[in-house]
């Protein structure tokens, strides 16, 4: 009976905790895979999201940084968490919209390198400039009213209530997510640009306007990502990068490009973390991600879904 | 891409009509052209460097040790990422690598420092063999992400499972240097002569060490084994067509320039008897890459140009007053600015203007 519930939890935690990694890998993936571009500002994007997430839920005191030494108290205009549930994806959606027309388009031509290159910068500066601006202290995000405190589960007894929101939340956007690129014409067109966007342009489809909303989803996403993380760990200017490479580690194991191999792999890098950690071994949670990692990219260069084909 | 480094080209221009050797271009390019010419300037600049850094640009001598020695790391990088042109994000665990591995000889085994320096170096280049081996079974963006997957590895490796070894988050504390030699204490102050110059015996070891790896770089890019690097850059296809075996050489690059790293990170270990955990983090993968990109990519001395930089902006800009809180956002800027406008960095720059006063050396 313990065993099982132990087992559960680690499933459940598992679950969660892999899907703040699916969340933020399913954008990354999906802009990797249609528009072969590497964003390494996806980390960003997240730490954007967690901030404005902070500052639309709430009055956040300021103890720290300029805007400190200026005088200002506080920040924030308090409309509460479902706001900002709300609001986050639409302006990030718009960040990631003008990154794409003002960053992104300039560098589809030039090598992978420069690409990695232009977006670390870009990380830099978003996180730096936060940094600068609201100072380097944590910063407690409170999770929303009506998912805080556990809740009663069968077998596993109590569960933190909004872990299963995290949980029903990612499912839900990813299955959107899934659905737009599966089912509809949008999703066509983007599929098939991703396959051959020559051919696609000569048969008279502007391929631009898709790939710019394929950029502000992935970004979107990130975005979210921020606003439902935040609660679950203090936000400071260094969550973004820290959440970047997991990410990364999810979409490279998941395969390029492929929705349903950075869910699996989200959720398998997710479980192995909770499970390492709530075995007694949660020095080794960090190092193992690592290592499954490049265990499955030595023997399955392509990802665990992903095609023989890809873009590297 | 299309065109070369300048310093990079064969001396077959200047060479080709001997007699016209009045201008003054033809006898600068001639003399760049020389190997000892380029150790020269360096003996030079490192000797005159601490005089005016500490004179007139606010600076100490142990912030121009430090400079020198992230240079050396950002020409070994350079190497790799200029010359050959693959990006490592992961150069902070041959760093931080062999500055743990150097610090632990000098606690357990000797204390000798040119010892502890082969140790860090050894151990380094041992570590690329390895990662080297298993990153580069991906090109592009994949050798990226999986030389940042190794580095975050060793992070945590040495943060907790290794820290009976490594002390974990408070750093590696009892690193022990001994004289020089037997006789030179590297704390100590300067015989006559340099004394001029310099006022720190440390200055001048890890001086020494920066020549000494300044010539090596040269020695290596201007030997066929660097031309085959910069074909690999150029075209990695047509390299592979005309027999040559690429993937080996890639290998290579990467070991010779976790090399330099591990020299690097064994000096920095010996310089400030310490070795921090962040020294494996990944965020000093991404400085050398920013002080690589700002220096100049291709370039010989560019690199140690934009690790000085780096450097200066860290800990003199963010000591002012205004500016001071911004010093990192700065830093952003300048190599978004560097990556999107200059993509040939200071040196770059330094080149442009230089071929500007001499006419160039029309190759």
């Amino acid at each position: 009976m313990t065993v099982l519930a132990d087992i559960l939890t680690i499933l459940l935690n598992g679950l969660q905790q892999g899907a703040i990694y699916v969340l933020l890998a399913v954008g990354l993936s999906i802009i990797l895979g249609t528009l072969k571009f590497v964003n390494f500002a996806h980390g960003a994007l997240y730490l954007i999201g967690a901030y404005l997430g902070l500052f639309i839920t709430g009055q956040v005191p300021l103890s720290n940084g300029q805007f400190a030494d200026w005088g200002i108290e506080t920040y924030g205009i308090g409309l509460g968490f479902t706001a900002a549930l709300i609001l986050v994806p639409i302006i990030v959606f718009i960040i990631g919209i003008l990154m794409e027309r003002f960053v992104a388009q300039s560098f589809y031509d030039r090598p992978d390198t420069d690409q990695i290159l232009v977006t670390f910068g870009l990380a830099v500066i978003v996180q730096e400039l936060l940094r600068a601006l609201l100072g380097g202290n944590s910063q407690p995000f409170p999770q929303p009213g009506w998912a805080s405190g556990p809740i009663a589960l069968p077998i596993i007894g109590n569960f933190p209530r909004w872990r299963l929101g995290v949980i029903a939340i990612t499912a839900v956007l990813v299955m959107g997510v899934y659905a737009l690129v599966e089912y509809t014409d949008f999703g066509l067109i983007v599929q098939a640009g991703t396959l051959d966007g020559e051919m696609v342009r000569l048969l008279g489809i502007r391929l631009s306007r898709p790939y710019l909303v394929v950029f502000g989803i992935g970004a979107a996403l990130a975005g979210v990502a921020g606003v439902v993380g935040g609660p679950l760990a203090n936000v400071n200017p260094n969550i973004g990068t820290e959440q970047l490479v997991p990410a990364f580690l999810t979409v490279v194991i998941g395969g390029v490009g492929k929705i349903e191999g950075a869910v699996v792999a989200g959720l398998m890098l997710g479980t192995l973390q909770v499970a390492l950690i709530q075995t007694g071994y949660a020095a080794w949670s960090q190092v193992g991600i690592y290592a499954l990692a490049a265990v499955v990219l030595l023997v399955r260069p392509q990802g665990l879904l992903g095609s023989e084909v890809d873009v590297a | 891409m299309s065109d070369e480094p300048r310093d990079a080209t064969p001396t077959a221009a200047a060479e080709a009509d001997p007699d016209v050797s009045d201008e003054l271009g033809d006898r600068l390019s001639r003399f760049r052209e020389r190997e000892i010419s380029t150790v020269l300037i360096t003996v030079v600049g490192v000797l005159v460097f601490p005089f005016i850094f500490n004179n007139f640009l606010d600076g100490y001598t142990q912030l121009a040790t430090l400079m020198l020695i992230w240079g050396i790391f950002a020409i070994g990088f350079d190497i790799l990422l200029g010359y050959t042109g693959l990006l490592s994000f992961g150069h902070a665990v041959f760093w931080g690598g062999a500055a743990y591995a150097a610090g632990i000889f000098s606690a357990s085994v000797s204390s000798q420092p040119l010892l502890v320096l082969l140790a860090g170096t050894a151990f380094a280049v041992l570590l690329a063999w390895v990662v080297g081996f298993l990153s580069l079974r991906r090109g592009g963006i994949y050798f990226a992400i999986l030389t940042l997957t190794f580095g975050q590895m060793a992070f945590y490796l040495a943060a907790s499972p290794l820290a009976f070894l490594t002390n974990g988050e408070n750093g590696f504390t009892s690193v022990t240097i001994g004289p020089l030699l037997g006789v030179i204490d590297l704390h100590g102050g300067v015989p006559f002569p340099l004394s001029i110059a310099v006022d720190n015996m440390l200055y001048v070891f890890v001086a020494a060490v920066t020549v000494l790896s300044v010539a090596m770089a040269n020695r290596i890019l201007h030997s066929p084994y660097g031309t085959v690097f910069r074909a690999i850059r150029e075209n990695e296809r047509r390299a592979e067509f005309v027999g040559l075996h690429v993937w080996r050489y890639k290998l290579m690059a990467f070991v010779i320039s976790a090399a330099f790293a591990g020299i690097a990170g064994s000096l920095f270990a010996i310089e400030g008897n310490y070795v921090p955990l962040e020294s494996l983090y990944w965020t000093e993968s991404g400085a050398i890459v920013i002080m690589t990109v700002l220096g100049g990519v291709g370039s010989l001395f560019g690199p140690l140009f934009g690790a000085g930089l780096y450097l200066y902006i860290e800990n003199i800009v963010s000591g002012f007053e205004t500016l001071g809180p911004f010093w990192h956002l700065i830093l952003g800027i300048v190599f978004v600015v560097a990556v999107v406008v200059f993509p040939d960095g200071i040196w770059g720059g330094v080149e442009y203007l230089r071929d500007k006063v001499t006419g160039g050396d029309e190759s």
